[in-house]
C-alpha cells in the first residue's frame, strides 16, 4: 500500500487512527503492530512472512547478544545477526546481479532466479542491523518483547521507504509517548506537505520525464530537461515520503529523525550528503565508516574507507553497475573535496560553489536514472550533442512550456525560500495572524486538491520503493 | 490565533475529511457506469484465497475505491482545473480547449499505421472491387484546425496524405481538407456536425461522378440538447454542452436499415439513443460492423458501398437522395476476408473509403 493512494488515505488511515485513539494505552502498540502487518501484507502478501521472520530473528539475536556479553563468544551472536539480516537482502536483491556477473566473468550459464524484490527490505534490514549492533555496543537495552520489536521494525509510516529509524530514537516512545493536539496537528501538516510534494510535484515531474523519455522525438534540450527534472522528482518523491512518514509517526506520538534538509542548496558534495537521505548517510557513517577507522587513520586508509562506504551506498540503491558507479562518483568528489576542493569551494562566492555542486549532482542523477551503464552513456551523449540530435524540436518545446510553471514551483520549493519567507512574514504581527488563520484552510484545500489528483488516477510511482 | 486552538482546528478538519469520505464511501451505493468517462466502473472485488495470496485482491480493491470514490467527477474536474488553469499546463491528459472547442492531441504521426491502412484499402480493392468506381477521402480531425495554430503538437497532415496518395493505387482521392472548417465540428465531441455537411456530401458525390445537389430546405432539422460529447467527459473541464441536430425528410424516414449482426431492421435515426452512453449513436445506432440502408422511395437502383468509421454514420443519410441502397462497412469490426459472404460485389456499385485522420493514425485498426 502506498501513502499516495485512495485506499490508504480514505480507508486504511482513518480506520487505524480511529482504532488507535479509541483503545486504552496498553493496546495502542497492538493496534499499530497489526495495522502495520496488514499494511505490508496489502502490498506484499507472500513476503510478509519474510519480514516477520526477519523481525523474529532480529529480536532473538538481540537477546542472544545480551546474554553473550562478556563471554568468549560474545561476537558470535553479532556476526550471526548480521548474516541473518544481510543474507535475505543479498539473496533477494543481489542474487541475479551476482549470477549475471559470474556468467560474464567465467563465461558460464547459470540461470537467473528472477525473484521479485520484497518491498522495503533494504530499509527494514538496516533497522534490524542497527538494533543488534547497538545492543552489542551497549547503546540500547535489549527489547525482549517480540511484539514491541516487530512494531518498531514494521511500523507502517517508515517500513517501506524510511527514514531508517534507529531503535535508540524511539526506544522510550515505544513504552511511553505523549499524544496531544499539537503533535497531531504537526503530524497532519507534515503529512499533507509530504503528500503534496509527492502527488502534485513529484508525480507531475515524473509525467514530464516520461513524456520526454518515451518518445522518438528526442533532442539535446529534452535530455537536459530530463536531467534537471529527474533529481527534482526524486527529491520530492523521497523527501515527500519522509515528510509523510515523520508526520504519520508524530500523529501516533513518535518523533522520527529528519531525512532531508534542502540538499540542492549545498555548497559541496560533502554538504549535499549531509542534507540528502540523512538517515542512510549517518547509518553508513556509524556502522561502517567509523568502525573502519573513519578519518582517524592515515590519509590513504581514509580514502579507502570513503571508497568502501560509497561503493556500499551505491550498491544499496540497486543491484546494477550504474548504482555502484554512482556511489563511486560521489566517493571521488568526497575524496577530492577532502584533499583540495573543499577549501577552494569555501573561498568561492556561494552562488558559484552552489552552481558547481548542483551541476555535478545533476550529472550523478543521470547515472542514477538509467537502466544500466549503457543507457546512462546514451543519456550523456544526448546531453552533450553526440547523438546527432537537433538542439530542440516542437515536442520538447511544447512540454517544456506546458510544465514550465511546475518546474518553476519545483525549483523554488527545493530551496528554503518559501519557509524563509513564511518565517519572515510571521515576524509581523498582522501577517502572523493572517497566516495563522489561513493555515487550516490551506491544509484542507491542499488535501482536497491531492485527492482530486489521486482520483484522476494520475501517474503515481514511488521511486524509492525499488530500493 | 491561539496555537492550541489552531492545532485543534487542523486536527478536527483532517479527521473530518478522512472520516467523512470513509463513511460516505461506505454508505453510498456503487455506480455501475461512468457516463462522463463512458466506461464501466470497477465493482467490489470478490474475496478468494488465491487472489489474497497473489495480492491481486488488493490491486482490484485499489481500482475499485478509485472508481467508486464519492464525487469522482467533481474531483476529476478539480484536478483538470488545477492542472489546466492553475498550473497553466497546455493540456490535461492531452486534452485542450481553444475557443470552447475541446480537442485531444494526436501526435506523433504513426507512419506504419497509415501505411497499413493504405495497404488495407488496396487489399479490399484487389479482392472485391476490380472494375468499380472507387474513391477515398480523409476527414481531418479537429486538431488540423486547432493544434499547430495554437501551439499544440500536431500531426504532419501533409506527410500523412503523401503516404496515402503514394500507396493507395488506382483509387480516386477526393480532398475534404480545404472544404471543412472547425465550425463543422461539435465543440465537445470529435465528430462533425451533420447539419454542416451538405457541401461536403455534394463534394464527395461530385468526386464520385454523381451530380448531387442538396440544400437545407430539403430537410427538417431535429435538435437535442444538451449533447455532452465524448471529449467533454474526458476533459472534465467546465465547457458548455453542444446542441445535436439531425436532418431528416421522408426519404430518410422511410428508409430501412438492416443490421447484419443482429439480423434485424431499424431506422436511420434512433432518437432514443440520445439518452444512451454515446449520444452520437443517434446516427445509424453507432458502432456497427455491417449495415444496409434501403431507400424505399428511390427512383434508381444505384448502390454505394461505404467503408467508413463513426464519421460515416452522420454523412451516409445525406447520400440517400442519390442511391437506392447504401452498404456501410466498418472494417474495425469485420474482417476483409469475409466481406463477400455478406456483400454481393457482382453488381454495379460506387465505392467510397471514408476515414478520419485520427483512426488512420491510431494503429492497425482495420481488419
Amino acid at each position: 500500500m502506498v501513502f499516495s493512494s485512495i485506499s490508504f488515505l480514505y480507508y486504511f488511515l482513518p480506520i487505524v487512527l480511529a482504532a488507535y485513539f479509541l483503545v486504552p494505552f496498553q493496546y495502542k502498540n497492538m493496534v499499530l503492530l497489526f495495522s502495520s502487518l496488514f499494511f505490508y501484507f496489502y502490498g506484499e502478501p507472500v513476503y510478509s512472512i519474510l519480514m516477520i521472520l526477519s523481525c523474529t530473528s532480529g529480536c532473538l539475536h538481540g537477546i542472544w547478544i545480551e546474554q553473550a556479553k562478556g563471554r568468549r563468544y560474545a561476537k558470535l551472536p553479532l556476526i550471526s545477526s548480521i548474516v541473518f539480516s544481510i543474507g535475505p537482502l543479498i539473496f533477494f536483491k543481489y542474487a541475479d546481479f551476482l549470477i549475471v556477473n559470474t556468467n560474464w566473468v567465467f563465461n558460464s550459464n547459470i540461470p537467473l532466479l528472477r525473484i521479485a524484490l520484497p518491498i522495503g527490505v533494504s530499509f527494514y534490514t538496516f533497522q534490524i542491523m542497527s538494533y543488534t549492533i547497538d545492543v552489542y555496543r551497549g547503546v540500547v537495552d535489549v527489547q525482549r518483547k517480540l511484539s514491541n520489536f516487530t512494531m518498531y521494525v514494521s511500523f507502517f509510516p517508515q517500513l517501506i521507504a524510511g527514514p531508517i529509524v534507529r531503535y535508540t530514537t524511539i526506544e522510550k516512545e515505544i513504552q511511553n509517548r505523549n499524544h496531544s493536539f499539537e503533535n497531531f496537528a504537526y503530524g497532519v501538516r507534515r503529512f499533507v506537505c509530504g503528500l503534496a510534494k509527492k502527488v502534485l510535484l513529484a508525480n507531475t515531474l515524473g509525467e514530464l520525464i516520461s513524456l520526454l523519455q518515451n518518445t522518438q522525438e528526442k533532442s539535446i534540450l529534452s535530455y537536459w530537461v530530463i536531467a534537471i527534472a529527474f533529481p527534482l522528482q526524486v527529491y520530492f518523491d523521497f523527501s515527500g515520503y519522509s515528510d509523510m512518514a515523520i508526520g504519520l509517526g508524530r500523529m501516533f506520538g513518535f518523533h522520527y529523525p529528519e531525512n532531508f534538509n534542502y540538499p540542492f542548496i549545498s555548497r559541496s558534495i560533502t554538504e549535499f550528503w549531509r542534507r540528502w537521505h540523512i538517515s542512510l548517510g549517518t547509518w553508513f557513517r556509524d556502522y561502517v565508516y567509523i568502525p573502519m577507522g573513519g578519518n582517524r587513520v592515515s590519509a590513504s586508509k581514509c580514502i579507502v574507507n570513503i571508497i568502501v562506504v560509497w561503493f556500499l551506498t551505491g550498491f544499496w540503491h540497486g543491484a546494477e553497475w550504474n548504482f555502484v558507479l554512482w556511489g563511486l562518483y560521489f566517493a571521488l568528489f568526497l575524496v577530492l573535496e577532502k584533499l583540495i576542493l573543499k577549501s577552494l569551494l569555501d573561498k568561492m562566492p556561494g552562488i558559484f560553489a552552489r552552481m558547481i555542486t548542483l551541476f555535478f549532482i545533476l550529472i550523478s542523477f543521470v547515472l542514477f536514472n538509467a537502466d544500466g551503464v549503457g543507457e546512462s552513456l546514451v543519456s550523456f551523449k544526448g546531453m552533450f550533442g553526440l547523438l546527432n540530435l537537433p538542439y530542440s524540436n516542437p515536442h520538447t518545446l511544447y512540454y517544456l512550456k506546458s510544465y514550465s510553471v511546475i518546474l518553476a514551483i519545483s525549483v523554488t520549493a527545493a530551496t528554503p525560500l518559501f519557509s524563509m519567507l513564511l518565517e519572515r512574514l510571521k515576524g509581523f504581527k498582522r501577517s502572523e495572524r493572517v497566516i495563522s488563520l489561513m493555515e487550516p484552510l490551506v491544509q484542507v484545500l491542499l488535501l482536497l486538491m491531492i485527492t482530486a489528483y489521486l482520483v484522476d488516477d494520475s501517474f503515481n510511482p514511488f521511486i524509492y520503493f525499488r530500493f | 490565533m491561539n496555537p492550541l486552538i489552531r492545532s485543534k482546528i487542523i486536527s478536527f478538519c483532517f479527521a473530518a475529511i478522512l472520516g467523512g469520505f470513509l463513511l460516505t464511501n461506505l454508505v453510498l451505493p456503487d455506480n455501475d457506469f461512468s457516463y462522463s468517462e463512458r466506461r464501466k466502473l470497477m465493482q467490489a472485488p470478490s474475496l478468494t484465497l488465491e487472489k489474497l495470496a497473489k495480492g491481486t485482491l488488493f490491486q482490484e480493491f485499489d481500482k475499485y475505491v478509485l472508481d467508486q470514490f464519492v464525487l469522482r467527477d467533481t474531483f476529476r474536474s478539480i484536478k483538470a482545473i488545477g492542472s489546466y488553469y492553475v498550473l497553466q499546463q497546455m493540456d490535461n491528459n492531452e486534452i485542450y480547449i481553444v475557443d470552447n472547442h475541446i480537442s485531444k492531441m494526436v501526435f506523433p504521426m504513426n507512419e506504419k499505421a497509415i501505411l497499413s491502412a493504405a495497404k488495407k484499402i488496396n487489399e479490399v480493392k484487389n479482392l472485391y472491387l476490380v472494375g468499380k468506381k472507387i474513391s477515398y477521402s480523409v476527414i481531418p480531425d479537429k486538431n488540423y484546425f486547432l493544434a499547430e495554430q495554437n501551439g499544440y503538437l500536431s500531426l504532419d497532415y501533409t506527410g500523412m496524405m503523401e503516404i496515402l496518395q503514394e500507396n493507395i493505387t488506382d483509387v480516386k482521392y477526393i480532398d475534404l481538407f480545404d472544404f471543412l472548417s472547425i465550425e463543422d465540428y461539435y465543440y465537445t465531441d470529435i465528430h462533425w456536425r451533420q447539419e454542416e455537411l451538405l457541401d461536403a456530401a455534394e463534394k464527395l458525390m461530385l468526386g464520385m461522378g454523381r451530380d448531387l445537389s442538396i440544400s437545407i430546405d430539403q430537410y427538417e432539422a431535429k435538435e437535442f440538447y444538451p449533447f455532452r460529447g465524448s471529449l467533454l467527459g474526458q476533459s472534465a473541464l467546465p465547457v458548455e454542452p453542444d446542441t445535436m441536430k439531425y436532418l431528416t425528410n421522408s426519404v430518410i424516414e422511410d428508409s430501412i436499415v438492416y443490421d447484419y449482426e443482429i439480423k434485424d431492421n431499424s431506422k436511420v435515426y434512433l432518437p432514443e439513443k440520445f439518452e444512451g452512453v454515446d449520444p452520437y449513436d443517434v446516427f445509424l445506432s453507432g458502432a456497427k460492423s455491417l449495415l444496409k440502408i434501403t431507400n424505399e422511395n428511390a427512383d434508381n437502383d444505384r448502390e454505394l458501398i461505404l467503408f467508413r468509421d463513426s464519421f460515416g454514420s452522420s454523412i451516409a443519410p445525406l447520400f440517400l437522395l442519390e442511391y437506392s441502397s447504401i452498404i456501410l462497412v466498418d472494417l474495425r469490426y469485420m474482417a476483409t476476408s469475409i466481406l463477400d459472404d455478406y456483400i454481393d460485389f457482382s453488381k454495379e456499385q460506387d465505392v467510397l473509403f471514408l476515414y478520419n485522420t485520427q483512426l488512420l493514425n491510431s494503429g492497425y485498426l482495420l481488419k
